[in-house]
């Protein structure tokens, strides 16, 4: 059982992974075609995984409606959503468009399915501005820095910021735009890049962690 | 008379050979440079997989503008025009190949013909012919066919440079492995992990529940691999002080191998009786539908602590930003640096850059894997001691004209 559940697996994840690797410096067609291989099949694992998730989902809140517990409503939207989608999709035969005309998939897609993925987005304007407020509290130096600079930023990016820095600053002979540009190339790529190397450095070494068979949570303990 | 018509005989015969002298060189005058294309040559594109071709013929005083090179192919019959080149571009001094792969002559023109989209119906080791046409005006010249069958090389030497760091990193890996199976080693305290505890110790006494997201990544993404290591250490707390925990997926796969963990981590603190299948469950692989669905369970359960921890993009804010409504100590983490503004000021604790990929090893207290946060350690100073060198020998080159040094040490810090 051992053999099965951790040495074999150990073996392929280290097999692959060499393989892979390795493929980065070998250019040769038969690499190219392994690498190709290797992605059709993560696509036909997760096309597979997909539908055990969705069984998953519809068992998971069946159980919900037949218990009756707390929010057990929403579980059947779960359902509505499903076959609303489903059954316009299976009789239009998967098309968005017949002709000119949208078909009721499309129908769907465009003004239900797009109008409420549109709507979660659009969310994010609101939360930014609530998430700025509590970023640009001044608690400390630091914070001030923080604010000083996106305040620059703030006023660079619209033209009203602009017009207020020309009027009140503009003696200086200093653009705003200048400003911004500096601060976006300067102080905000050097941490971006700070933040970058740690994280490529990261990842190379879980990678081999995972590959020399170190790192083995994600198969579960034996 | 015989000395007269003597005299007008060699009279003639001179002025002809003087108007003859004069003209020839007013005709060379004229005329426009011609260049030597009889150093022609075609070989096989060296460490790449087969499909390209490289043509080299050598700098003449006739590459004027105006001039042009026309490359013609041919797979044995017609002849393809492959490219028109001005005649003073395409020199081998311009290519852009790491200096131990490439000699950048500058005598030289290079060409590199990619035969796929000459022929598509190519294949590596068939033979073909190339000629180049120097055409300028009415001039025109043509080089000698030169034939040459394309092969796949077995090494990349161009990535070189990125093979001896790799070794470096599995040597010095490797090392720090075995080392660290006889010493302990220090690690700095990392406050977004200790956190943890506090996390769930606060849910245990307010008895709600624990959310954890490991994210929109697929299962081949080094971040979701990292955020499953670190469910696995909660989990085990959460099985240990018998909490609720709730984790929603984008991703099946990701789903499998969680419930994997999270049975296993329950198995291994002996709680397998407070298991439920149910703790790992699949949402939806559509970004904001996830965001929706999870931000809307969050809002009605109002768990005690979130934790977003793996790869995330625009749903990071929605995610957090609901956490943060409804009170939860929220612990997240993500390689997204575009993100990370974001979990910085909606979250409690976020962990940084590679903090991220050490969390597992700082959390599961195993010497092999802590000592593995060593060789990340190296790492910082190797790149740290790079970039300060890189930045003086380019800054000094600069300043003192040192070309062949800027060439080298540009090359050897680029992938190729």
């Amino acid at each position: 059982m051992i053999l099965i559940k951790k040495y074999i697996p150990l073996a392929l994840c280290f097999l692959f992974g060499v393989l892979t690797l390795g493929s980065y410096y070998v250019p040769t067609a038969a690499s190219e075609n392994y690498m190709e291989a290797m992605n059709q099949w993560e696509n036909i694992v997760a096309g597979f995984a997909f539908l055990l998730g969705l069984f998953g989902l519809f068992y998971s809140h069946y159980n919900k409606i037949t218990r009756k517990v707390d929010g057990w409503g929403y579980s059947l939207f779960v359902y509505i959503g499903f076959f609303m989608m489903v059954i316009p999709a299976i009789l239009s035969e998967g098309k968005i468009m017949e002709g000119t005309t949208l078909t009721s998939i499309g129908w769907g897609y465009r003004f239900i399915y797009n109008a409420l993925a549109s709507t979660m987005f659009s969310v994010l304007a609101f939360y930014i501005v609530s998430t700025a407020y509590r970023a640009f509290r001044i608690k400390s130096a630091q914070a001030a820095v923080l604010f000083v600079a996106a305040l620059i930023v703030i006023l660079g990016k619209v033209p009203l910021g602009q017009m207020l820095w020309d009027t009140t600053l503009g003696w200086t002979g200093t653009q705003v735009s200048g400003i911004v540009q500096w601060l976006m190339d300067v102080p905000v790529v050097a941490g971006r890049r700070g933040i970058m190397m740690g994280l490529a450095i990261g990842g190379i070494v879980t990678g081999l962690k995972i590959i020399f068979g170190i790192e083995r949570q994600y198969m579960g303990r034996d | 008379m015989l000395n007269k018509r003597l005299n007008l005989t060699i009279f003639s015969v001179l002025f002809a050979a003087s108007a003859v002298c004069a003209a020839t060189p007013a005709s060379q005058k004229n005329a426009p440079p011609v260049p030597d294309l009889s150093g022609f040559q075609a070989v096989d594109m060296p460490y790449d997989k087969g499909e390209a071709v490289l043509l080299t013929w050598p700098v003449t005083p006739a590459d004027v503008p105006g001039a042009v090179y026309q490359v013609y192919a041919s797979a044995g019959k017609d002849w393809v025009k492959a490219a028109e080149l001005p005649a003073a571009s395409s020199l081998a001094s311009e290519v852009e190949l790491p200096f131990w792969a490439w000699k950048r002559d500058a005598a030289l023109h290079a060409f590199q013909a990619e035969m796929p989209a000459l022929f598509p119906g190519f294949k590596p080791g068939d033979g073909y012919s190339f000629k180049v046409k120097y055409v300028n005006g009415k001039t025109s010249l043509e080089s000698a066919e030169a034939k040459v069958a394309p092969k796949a090389n077995f090494f990349n030497l161009n990535r070189v440079n990125n093979f001896v760091l790799l070794v470096t990193i599995i040597v010095v890996f490797f090392w720090t492995v075995s080392h660290a199976k006889r010493k302990g080693l220090f690690i700095r305290r990392i406050a977004g992990l200790d956190a943890i505890d506090e996390a769930i110790g606060r849910a245990t006494e307010m008895g709600r529940p624990i959310f954890y997201s490991t994210g929109i990544g697929s299962m081949s993404m080094v971040p979701t691999i990292a955020s499953t290591s670190i469910l696995a250490e909660v989990a085990k707390k959460v099985a240990t002080y018998d909490t609720q925990l709730k984790v929603p997926h984008f991703d099946p796969i990701v789903m499998t191998v969680s419930k994997e963990i999270v049975k296993q981590a329950y198995t291994e603190v002996n709680r397998l009786d407070s298991y439920r299948d149910d703790i790992n469950f699949f949402v939806t692989q559509d970004q904001f539908s996830f965001a929706a669905s999870v931000d809307g369970m969050i809002h009605r359960e109002k768990p005690a602590a979130c934790f977003f921890i793996g790869h995330f993009m625009a749903e990071s804010l929605l995610l957090a930003e609901v956490g943060a409504t409804t009170g939860a100590i929220q612990i997240a983490g993500t390689e997204q640096e575009s993100q990370l503004p974001f979990f910085f000021t909606s979250c409690d604790y976020t962990l940084i850059g590679e903090e991220l990929y050490a969390a597992g090893a700082y959390l599961s207290k195993e010497p092999m894997l802590q000592s593995t946060l060593k060789v990340q350690d190296f790492g910082k100073a190797f790149v740290m001691v790079a970039v300060a060198a890189g930045s003086v020998l380019v800054l000094a080159g600069t300043i003192y004209k040192w070309d062949t040094m800027l060439y080298v040490v540009k090359h050897l810090f680029k992938g190729y």
